[in-house]
């Protein structure tokens, strides 16, 4: 277990190094990084401390350590916008998104997976059909045409809801909603596919043919084992929550993380964007962690591989 | 994504040769959108930039309109009908070459890695792991903020789009073929390698290939129109469906036609494309049989 | 006079992970380990043993598809060049190979005559017609119906995917082939054909076999000369006929004894002598002699030195310390 635990953390470390070299390589591609980040009225003077500070009038090998180095510190540059550092402009903007995006979580979940076992368990019936055909809408609708459909129906006809900004709880009720309903519809999905296929395993047959009743059937083997393929669904949802809140953050004009990235990245204030393209990372990998070690701990077999030599 | 190519069959799964109703309308609908991206400069009644001030923000016909603008016009007095079908055009467009980069690239590195093994096949394999790591949409985001936007940047990010998945496709199915399969027994007949990946891997993995570009070609309409929504995508005076959402959104209280129409032509082919692959998947697709 | 085929020393090791992880410790599996093999033109070789002894290996090794770790193969007295060149790719058209699943080796996508063709198209420039011809002529050396040059994979019966494999492989008239469990895929019924057949093309075309199989009862049938492997080693190599009438090393008796046969009685009693259990992993090979741990004649020096290849009076090899003890006697 341990050695497993070890392995992945240095895979999630890798991804790290992988996406900041990505930056790297990226913005290099790009021209001149001190032209690029500091604005164009920048002072030749502060232009020059920056090229300083970050080594470009060094080889391209020593640029990329002092740009790691700087990038683990949490130092991407100043905003060109406001001259703030850009890791505190993000993270002011953090609160924000985890305001809308971790209840729009917990609607996934509490109503995604009840959804998706209910579905299994009654195959065929009206309500599996709905959930299916809500699923299917959930793929294929974007966020962005859910969130005008929402706006449309609860703020311009019924006028409840106010259709942007960020003046209290009702304002955060549609981004919730849109985020969460069609996640929901997907997590439901996913949760009724692996239920129908751990209901189809031989040692469910085996458990009802033994004469156990249904309900132990469910409770004891079905839903422990199908625990397991849900769990990555809820991983990768809790890793991209961030990068869902994007567009939707954009059309309801919500503070948060993603509005600034759209803002950041239509402006081109380039210390922002790195920064929170780390931040999401970071948040990615720690989520993907997470499932893998929540993998091990629920599947004897991830553990037994590992721990068999 | 990788995950949603296991989500199950919507329709259920006949052999027969009657067509399920649902793969009927999509394919209907498909080709209707194929006739308007093809046929756009004949079908369009208005110029896209032409100005009809007298009928600033007309209704659609069916909402007391009239037939002149079929479906209405914007602020400006452009007809939303013309729009539509340059939009349609524009974002099927990138959507194709979009999922033809990706397929390519993807299938290619994949034979690369399952041909070289070794130190070839662990960069491909981090690639991939990377790729899958974070989500697109952000990498995009932050590509278009490094480098800037102009549409074939536009349309070669869009075909980075999901690589990972043909990657993943054509190097398990080449190291399955070469472990003990056809493959290895013609390597071995002393074909070249061109002989090998053209003549015989690829036309026998070219039908998961094409199922997974029923996935990917969707995934790219999303991708670009939201994209294009934020303002981040194709650029006026270009025009896709995003951004005919986007701009419809700010008359959403008094003229939401703008932003509907678009909104539904994005919906109904994305769907469209998912049953007709989810159709296709069951009856082509051999590693599910 | 160099032989055909000449194999000296061979051996291919594995660096394997024994478990997952980063930090797995690595070992090194000996698939094959001190290989020597020679074929002359138009003989048959029975290579045999248990699965895992490395008789595949052996054989891909022989073909050029796997590099040795060390150790030559000689094609005609010249060295085998290496995979993938094209030295290597043009030598194929002389050595070919017969698989166990003749499904798994066609191309399910093409029709077979077009696969049969295959060879040519890779080592001749001949005309579509000619080439059309001689597959028509392969086919019908090999007892296909012209009618199915358009057939698929799998509209043939299994016998008749082996016949297919086996035309293409004739198509550029090889020196050698490399049969690895050729008939071990089909029904007994149809095993006979596909031998008799095997006898009927080297009787005709002068080929010669390396024959891999488990099959003890075909290797007799079809082999001049046999090597019987275990765990990467040859413990005993001899002529076809009297290595099955008498063979010497314990685990040839144990193979041999094993061989089901109809007793009308009144024949010889053959002995009773079963293998027990399963063969060693072959990553952690035991000390000495491989077999000592399942040899009911294993002594002290079995468990620490290992055996190497002895000839016995009458050609014989045998890697075995023991063979020469009275109680083993070849005449047991």
């Amino acid at each position: 277990m341990l050695s497993f635990a070890i392995s992945r953390l240095l895979r999630a470390g890798l991804t790290i190094l992988f996406v900041m070299t990505f930056a790297f390589v990226v913005l290099r591609l790009s021209g001149d990084p001190a032209l690029l980040i500091m604005s164009v009225d920048a002072p030749p003077e502060a232009i020059a401390a920056f090229r300083e500070s970050w080594g470009l009038n060094q080889p391209i090998w020593d640029q990329y350590l002092a740009y790691i180095g700087h990038a683990l510190t949490g130092d991407f540059g100043k905003s060109m916008r406001d001259g703030r550092p850009a890791i505190a402009l993000v993270m002011e903007r953090v609160p924000a998104t985890l305001a809308i995006t971790l209840p729009a979580l917990a609607l996934k979940i509490g109503l995604g997976i009840p959804a998706g076992i209910y579905a299994a368990l009654h195959r065929n019936s009206m309500a599996d059909r709905l959930t299916m055909a809500a699923s299917v809408a959930g793929f294929t609708m974007p966020s962005f045409v859910l969130a005008l459909l929402l706006v449309l129906v609860f703020a311009v006809q019924l006028g409840w809801l106010p259709a942007s900004g960020s003046n209290g709880l009702s304002s955060a009720i549609l981004p919730v909603l849109t985020l969460g309903t069609g996640g929901a519809a997907i997590m439901a999905r996913f949760t009724r596919s692996a239920m129908l296929e751990v209901l189809g395993q031989p040692y469910i047959r085996a458990a009802s043919a033994k004469g156990v009743t249904w309900r132990t059937v469910v409770t004891h083997h079905a839903l422990p084992n199908a625990a397991i393929p849900t769990v990555t669904i809820v991983g990768f949802m809790v890793g991209s929550l961030v990068a869902g809140a994007v567009v939707v953050e954009s059309v309801f004009s919500w503070p948060g993380i993603g509005r600034l990235l759209v803002s950041a990245v239509a402006n081109r204030d380039l210390a922002v964007v790195q920064c929170i393209l780390m931040v999401i990372a970071a948040w990615m990998v720690m989520a993907n962690l997470a499932v893998d070690l929540a993998y091990g701990w629920l599947d004897p077999r991830v553990r037994g591989t590992a721990a068999a030599h | 994504m990788a995950l949603v190519e296991r989500a199950p069959a919507l329709t259920v799964r006949r052999r027969g040769p009657a067509l399920p109703l649902g793969v009927v309308l999509a394919s209907a609908w498909l080709a209707l959108m194929v006739v308007t991206a093809l046929g756009a400069d004949v079908l369009t009644p208005y110029s896209i930039t032409a100005l009809d001030l007298k009928a600033r923000l007309a209704p659609p016909a069916l909402m007391g309109g009239t037939w002149a603008h079929p479906l209405g016009t914007d602020e400006l007095g452009r007809d939303v009908l013309s729009r539509l079908i340059m939009s349609i055009r524009m974002s099927l467009l990138i959507a194709l070459f979009g999922t033809l980069i990706a397929a390519t690239l993807g299938t290619g590195l994949g034979f690369l890695a399952a041909h070289f093994r070794k130190a070839v096949e662990q960069v491909v394999l981090m690639a991939i792991d990377f790729q899958a790591s974070m989500p697109f949409m952000i990498i995009a985001l932050a590509v278009l903020a490094f480098l800037g936007n102009s549409l074939p940047l536009f349309i070669a990010l869009m075909g980075f789009h999901s690589w990972e998945r043909y990657a993943r496709i054509s190097r398990g199915l080449t190291l399955a073929a070469n472990e003990q399969g056809y493959a290895a027994a013609i390597r071995q007949l002393g074909a070249s390698p061109a002989r090998i990946y053209g003549l015989h891997i690829l036309p026998n993995i070219a039908s998961t290939l094409i199922v997974s570009m029923t996935l990917t070609f969707p995934e790219i309409i999303l991708l670009e129109s939201g994209l294009s929504f934020l303002g981040l995508g194709v650029q006026p005076p270009l025009a896709s469906l995003g951004n005919m959402v986007g701009y419809g959104r700010e008359y959403i209280t008094h003229a939401p036609w703008i932003m509907l129409a678009p909104a539904a032509a994005i919906v109904l082919t994305t769907l469209s494309i998912s049953l007709l692959g989810d159709w296709l998947r069951d009856r082509l697709d051999p590693t599910l049989r | 006079m160099s032989a055909l085929l000449q194999a000296n020393d061979l051996r291919r090791h594995y660096r394997v992970r024994s478990g997952e992880g980063f930090f797995a410790p690595k070992s090194v599996l000996r698939a094959v380990d001190g290989v020597s093999l020679r074929l002359e033109r138009g003989r048959t070789l029975g290579l045999v043993g248990e699965s895992g002894c490395g008789k595949s290996t052996t054989g891909k090794l022989v073909l050029g598809l796997v590099p040795p770790t060390s150790g030559t193969v000689r094609y005609r007295g010249q060295p085998l060049p290496p995979v993938g060149t094209s030295a290597w790719r043009g030598l194929r058209r002389h050595i070919q190979m017969v698989y166990q699943d003749p499904l798994g080796a066609l191309d399910r996508r093409l029709p077979i005559g077009t696969q049969i063709e295959e060879p040519l198209s890779i080592h001749e420039q001949v005309s579509p017609v000619e080439r059309r011809d001689r597959a028509r002529a392969a086919m019908e050396s090999v007892g296909l119906q012209p009618h199915q040059y358009e057939r698929y994979p799998h509209e043939l019966s299994g016998g008749q995917r082996q016949r297919v494999v086996l035309a293409r492989a004739l198509m550029t008239s090889p020196g050698l082939l490399v049969c690895d469990e050729p008939i071990s895929a089909l029904d007994v019924s149809i095993q006979a054909q596909v031998v008799n057949l095997l006898l009927d093309l080297q009787e005709r075309l002068g080929i010669a076999y390396l024959f891999i199989s488990h099959d003890l009862k075909v290797v007799r049938q079809v082999s001049h000369d046999v090597a019987v492997m275990y765990l990467g080693r040859i413990v005993e190599q001899g002529e076809a006929e009297s290595l099955f009438a008498t063979p010497a090393h314990p685990y040839t008796r144990a193979l041999v004894a094993a061989i089901p046969t109809v007793n009308f009685g009144g024949g010889r009693q053959r002995e009773r002598f079963l293998l027990q259990g399963d063969p060693p992993n072959p990553v952690n090979v035991p000390s000495g002699c491989a077999f000592h741990t399942r040899c009911p004649f294993a002594t002290a020096q079995c468990r620490a030195e290992t055996p190497t290849l002895q000839p016995l009076p009458g050609g014989r090899m045998v890697a075995c310390h023991r063979v020469h003890e009275p109680a083993l006697g070849v005449a047991a």
